[in-house]
């Protein structure tokens, strides 16, 4: 499959203080397919998504990203290799334009070499309805357009294998149902997408598989049907234990 | 050529198009006419509101555009100066010692702020600890060059002097030809400009929009690919080569320096030109500097003892009313005035 991205964790460890925030986690990913990591709050979810983007540094443990050992390195040099990271809580450069964001993410995916897959940047543009000479300071755009317009900033560093933070908190129904068209199309162009995200109508809608994590373990992982099946993860995020 | 034209046409200083350049040409042509109704002695004063210009130049990029405060450009600036009093000193009789001074004037201070900077940018030291470290650095300094006293602190022939500083330094001279008078403030006006134009095209570049998304947010820019240390300490030690242009161009103008041009007043100055005139923005940086140090010389020199006192009022009433910086606010205003117009005509 054309530019998959492979990504296998190894016994990952972080603790802050007393709290175990990832423990002892193994995790491989199936290269091209859209993935979901659920969880209730706390469970450790976005703790492992910095350590897999290298925001925070494990205690222990191996990421190999594309068969390339990536546990010490530093976020821009993931971000080379093809990682993509967008945040729980949005992080546009909100007091620059529209077309300033979109101009410095461009130069940062010229600057990643020949990882620019631009008909996937051009793609999300289009179906999001973003305008790239847009003078609009990012912090007058709607809440749902400044999440799109991340994702597009993002999809322009050409990664192969994205991780979005909750892309839909705080979207309305219409909303959430657009990002999820748009992004099983990106899948369909062979980009690799693991998602975090506590709207469960949004993850049955995009998940392949799903893994659920539960005080910083993996709980479940498996298909969609068959772990939303099972009691104890219906008792974890119901809070019944 | 197209490149250059687009960069300093670039929409990250104030002013863009033909009525920008028009007004600038304008105003430079004012400073190019000063001999016609300035004495010399006159045009010597504006040669030294002019000097400090690079200093702010430097730290409005690394503040104002990177997000980085530093309260140590002063450090660079007297480094720069000690170090051409230096080398021009000991080179007094050779025709090129005062170029070779001002080459090694701005590779000291680059040189210290390439060190200093590399422990604070690949440390990830935070950004609200640096203009603390930085202010350290420059009362360091000024405390070691204060008891420089005494015949043993000399290089060469020339003395460091302590709390009365280094005096005698040469005016910069092309051969035989010494700079001074109108033909010093021509030199300064010169570097001045082209400063200025530099820094423009900088912020305008690609560079200086990835040091903008670094100041909004470093970690968004560092998870986009980019290598935010580098670009920091890049910023970090330009700005130092601008601080230590003005120590040079300060020794050259005054020909002495003193320890108290790197103590806690001067440190503090270059923070406040910049915060008054708007340190978002080249140009207001540049009209701050100006204005704020024509203002201190008019009320020192004319005996009033209050001139610092009033300079920092005005930063006071300043930061309150105007946080953004005198004139990047009033621009603001003025570009808001006309489209209310336009939305109540329509």
């Amino acid at each position: 499959m054309a530019n998959s991205a492979s990504l296998i964790v190894e016994n990952l460890n972080k603790r802050f203080g007393g709290v175990v925030a990832t423990d002892n986690v193994s995790f491989a990913l199936d290269p091209g397919s859209i993935q979901c990591i659920i969880g209730p709050n706390g469970a450790g979810k976005s703790t492992f998504f910095s350590l897999l983007v290298g925001i925070q540094k494990p205690d222990s443990g191996r990421i190999v990203f594309n068969d390339i050992d990536i546990t010490r390195m530093l976020p821009a040099a993931r971000v080379k290799q093809g990682l993509g990271l967008t945040f729980q809580t949005n992080r546009v450069f909100h007091d620059l334009s529209v077309r300033q964001n979109l101009e410095i993410a461009k130069a940062a995916g010229a600057d990643n070499g020949n990882r620019v897959k631009d008909d996937r940047y051009l793609l999300a543009l289009e179906r999001f309805g973003l305008d790239a000479g847009d003078h609009t300071p990012a912090r007058n755009l709607p809440h749902h357009q400044r999440q799109w317009l991340e994702i597009v900033m993002v999809l322009a560093c050409g990664p192969d294998l994205m991780l979005l933070d909750e892309p839909t908190a705080g979207m309305s129904p219409q909303e959430t149902g657009n990002t999820a068209r748009v992004l099983r199309e990106l899948n369909q162009t062979g980009l690799t997408l693991v998602v975090v995200e506590h709207d469960m109508a949004f993850v049955r809608d995009i998940a392949q598989r799903v893994t659920v994590l539960h005080q910083g373990r993996i709980f479940a992982d498996g298909p969609l049907d068959e772990v939303t099946r099972r009691q104890d993860v219906r008792d974890i995020y119901l809070g019944r234990k | 050529m197209e490149r250059i034209l687009r960069l300093l046409n670039g929409s990250e200083d104030i002013g863009r198009g033909l009525p920008y350049w028009a007004i600038f040409a304008a105003v430079l042509a004012l400073f190019i006419a000063v001999p016609l109704y300035l004495s010399e002695f006159a045009a010597y004063n504006v040669s030294f509101y002019l000097l400090n210009i690079p200093m702010a130049l430097g730290l409005c990029i690394l503040w104002g555009y990177c997000g980085t405060l530093s309260f140590g450009q002063v450090a660079y600036f007297g480094v720069a100066g000690y170090a051409y009093g230096i080398i021009a000193g000991n080179l007094i009789n050779h025709p090129l010692g005062t170029l070779i001074g001002s080459i090694g004037g701005i590779i000291a201070a680059m040189v210290l702020a390439g060190i200093f900077g590399y422990f604070v940018f690949f440390a990830r030291v935070q950004t609200w600890i640096v203009p603390i470290l930085t202010l350290v650095l420059t009362l360091l300094l000024e405390t070691f060059l204060g008891q420089t006293a005494g015949y043993q602190w000399r290089v060469g022939t020339v003395q460091l002097g302590g709390y009365n500083g280094m005096t005698g330094i040469p005016s910069f001279q092309l051969g035989s030809y010494v700079f001074s008078g109108y033909a010093f403030f021509y030199f300064v006006l010169a570097i001045v400009t082209v400063s200025y134009l530099l820094c423009r095209a900088l912020v305008n570049s690609s560079f200086g929009k990835v040091l903008l998304a670094i100041r909004e947010d470093a970690l968004r820019t560092e998870t986009l690919g980019y290598d935010i240390r580098v670009r920091q300490w890049i910023a970090f030690v330009l700005a130092a080569a601008l601080a230590g242009l003005s120590g040079l161009l300060y020794v050259q103008w005054g020909n002495y320096i003193t320890p108290s041009q790197v103590g806690l007043l001067a440190a503090a100055l270059p923070v406040i030109w910049v915060a008054v005139g708007g340190r978002e923005k080249l140009l207001a940086a540049v009209i701050g500097t100006y204005a704020l140090n024509w203002i201190n010389y008019k009320l020192s020199s004319s005996g009033n003892q209050y001139a610092l006192v009033i300079t920092g009022t005005l930063l006071v009433a300043v930061m309150l009313f105007f946080p953004r910086g005198l004139v990047v606010s009033l621009l603001d205003l003025f570009a808001r005035i006309p489209a209310k117009r336009r939305a109540h005509g329509e």
